[in-house]
């Protein structure tokens, strides 16, 4: 048994507190560590099931809030699979958080334009927390979310009201409608316009799946944006957390360290980064 | 800086007395080809340091095949420790530990597991007398010699091993032993420096083949996106002995254990970025679903990336990743081959 001190290595228990139901494979888990875990928005922790392995997650709460800490997870693999069948009252393990945050500062003074596609919403909620904490000090939010149909569509019951807060506007699609669906239908590259934001003072935030955010990327670089006002959201395999393992490069970055958000400026030259 | 003069007689008797306070780990020679070994009373004649590095890399003993790193949620305990000696470690070889140091040790967030083990390791490095066919670490702007990241350097001489003190603790143990080392004279130096320009010229002959123009970082930039990759590929077939037998790789993967003894607990395992699964996510999306993006991200890792990251090159020259591959693919011939396209894709800066 070895186990030096500061062990990176070695998660930190935390209870399920409660279970959501997002989609019919997307849930939030509300978890309590046993010592509180700060984190900024955009830094991505590993949830550990216990036996089975670990997953890295940007947590979807608010960051001000430490005493628990939300994460909304679609089931995908084989550790997805079994924290889905978490129930409150059983453990997981958290390591983290790890990876550089929004630049919160370099936000200040312009429109923010949040562009999320599916499960991607997860880490673009804590981001809006955080966002409207400093709301004084931006122009404005622009939320433009991108959903399959109207049952996939994340935190339902409060989501819209997230286009109420003060300085924000929000615009959700659906790629494919369903009943009762009266809004917008068509993927979200199709309801980014020019007119949201004014491009010249604003910068972008994207995170969702790769094909997403490799065509919301274009479409940002159409309407004008600069390769540096692009924050990107990266997902890759990614094993330690702490650079050392170099599962999750893209090019000479680790996602780990150097991201998990990138601006596009620092990934244009590399082949095919998504 | 002080050199000693250490006879073959002698360094028996030092390692003899090494062998109750450390593991030893050093060549030993079995039917003509040298093996790491750890040394013990029964195998101290055949510890062979003459020619050159160990068919295997010295990096298992550091960073091992597989290291339990956690049990979780219980207390943990700290294992003691023995101090390991490695003995007749190449320059290319001690290259690749430093590159392993700067990876599990740089950082904001240190590995406390290799850090334990490197903290109790003490190295006595030799010279290479003879090459391989496939040593080319003079190509990578390497030596085959160590001048750097040793605690003591053996040189071999016609009477023994002339020593060089690198560090505190390799001092402290030739004050220990004093009665082993003795002074050299001064026609010893010169054998000793009249071999490695021997071994420099050897090793020039056995790459003369491969003598590269063009800086070999700008020369991978350049062919970033060429599909001479697919070629270069085509007879690889995924096996990974170039990535278990390079002594400055260094990918894992944390496995957790599910039941019995092992349940709850987490290893370090040895990974291999050839593999197909490496960069796969949940849900199957992979940023390398092809074998020629595995293998050009190595060689980028190793000369490009690396460049970036750490400034200077992961790949030492020590041509296991050639004696290992299935495929015959010979990295010097990639290297020329991608010198000659490069003018005819990107521009060099």
């Amino acid at each position: 048994m070895v186990c030096p001190s500061n062990n990176p290595y070695r998660p930190i228990r935390a209870r399920v507190e409660q279970v959501i139901n997002e989609t019919g494979n997307i849930k939030t888990f509300v978890f309590k560590p046993e010592e509180p875990i700060p984190f900024l928005a955009g830094q991505f922790m590993l949830v550990t099931f216990p036996g089975i392995g670990e997953c890295a997650f940007t947590p979807s709460s608010d960051p001000k809030v430490i005493e628990t800490i939300e994460f909304t997870i679609m089931k995908a693999g084989s550790v997805t699979a079994k924290i889905h069948e978490l129930q409150p009252g059983e453990f997981v393990g958290l390591r983290g958080p790890y990876g550089q945050p929004y630049p919160l500062k370099a936000y200040h003074g312009k429109d923010v334009y949040v562009i999320g596609g599916g499960v991607g919403l997860a880490p673009l909620r804590a981001l809006l927390f955080a966002l409207n904490h400093e709301i004084d000090q931006l122009n404005k939010v622009v939320v433009r979310f991108g959903a399959r149909s109207p049952q996939d569509i994340c935190y339902k019951g409060v989501i819209n009201s997230w286009g109420e807060r003060k300085k924000t506007n929000l615009l959700i699609t659906v790629d494919s409608t369903g009943p009762g669906w009266t809004g917008h239908v068509g993927l979200v590259t199709t309801i980014l316009d020019e007119n949201d934001i004014d491009v010249k003072n604003a910068v972008a935030v994207v995170c969702g799946p790769p094909i997403m955010m490799k065509f919301a990327n274009k479409r940002l670089l159409d309407l004008g944006f600069a390769p540096k006002d692009i924050y990107l959201s990266m997902e890759k395999n990614m094993s330690c957390g702490i650079g050392k393992c170099f599962h999750c490069n893209i090019g000479k970055y680790f996602v780990c360290q150097d991201g998990p958000v990138f601006t596009w400026e620092q990934l244009k030259d590399i082949p095919e980064p998504w | 800086m002080t050199e000693y003069l250490l006879t073959t007689e002698n360094l028996h008797n030092l390692v003899r007395q090494l062998i109750a306070e450390a593991t030893i780990y050093a060549p030993i020679n079995t039917a003509g080809r040298k093996y790491l070994e750890i040394v013990s009373p029964n195998n101290i004649d055949r510890i062979d340091l003459d020619g050159f590095r160990t068919v295997d890399t010295f990096k298992t003993a550091v960073f091992k095949i597989s290291e339990q790193v956690a049990r979780y949620f219980g207390q943990e305990e700290a294992a003691p420790i023995k101090k390991q000696v490695f003995l007749g470690i190449r320059a290319c070889d001690l290259e690749g530990l430093s590159i392993g140091d700067r990876v599990f040790l740089e950082g904001d967030i240190t590995d406390p597991f290799y850090k334990r083990l490197r903290e109790n390791l003490l190295l006595i490095s030799a010279d290479c007398n003879d090459c391989g066919p496939t040593c080319f670490c003079t190509v990578v702007k390497g030596n085959p010699y160590p001048t750097r990241f040793f605690d003591l350097n053996l040189s071999p001489v016609d009477e023994g091993f002339i020593v060089e003190a690198k560090s505190e603790p390799g001092r402290a143990l030739v004050d220990k032993y004093r009665e082993y080392f003795n002074s050299p004279s001064d026609y010893m130096t010169r054998e000793k420096n009249n071999n490695r320009r021997e071994i420099i010229k050897k090793i020039a002959n056995v790459n003369a083949a491969f003598h590269l123009r063009l800086d070999l970082t700008q020369t991978h930039k350049a062919n970033l996106e060429n599909k001479i990759w697919k070629t270069l590929t085509k007879d690889c077939v995924e096996c990974s002995a170039c990535n278990f037998a390079c002594p400055s790789c260094t990918c894992f993967l944390l496995l957790d254990g599910a039941a019995g003894p092992a349940a709850n607990s987490r290893h370090k395992v040895w990974d291999a970025c050839l593999k197909n699964g490496y960069s796969e996510v949940a849900g199957g999306a992979n940023s390398r679903p092809r074998l020629y993006e595995r293998l050009q991200n190595r060689y980028h890792c190793k000369f490009d990336y690396s460049f970036e990251r750490l400034g200077r090159f992961t790949c030492v020259g020590c041509g296991r990743c050639i004696d290992g591959c299935a495929g015959n693919i010979d990295m010097r011939k990639v290297f020329v081959e991608l010198e000659r396209q490069a003018p005819l894709t990107a521009k060099l800066e």
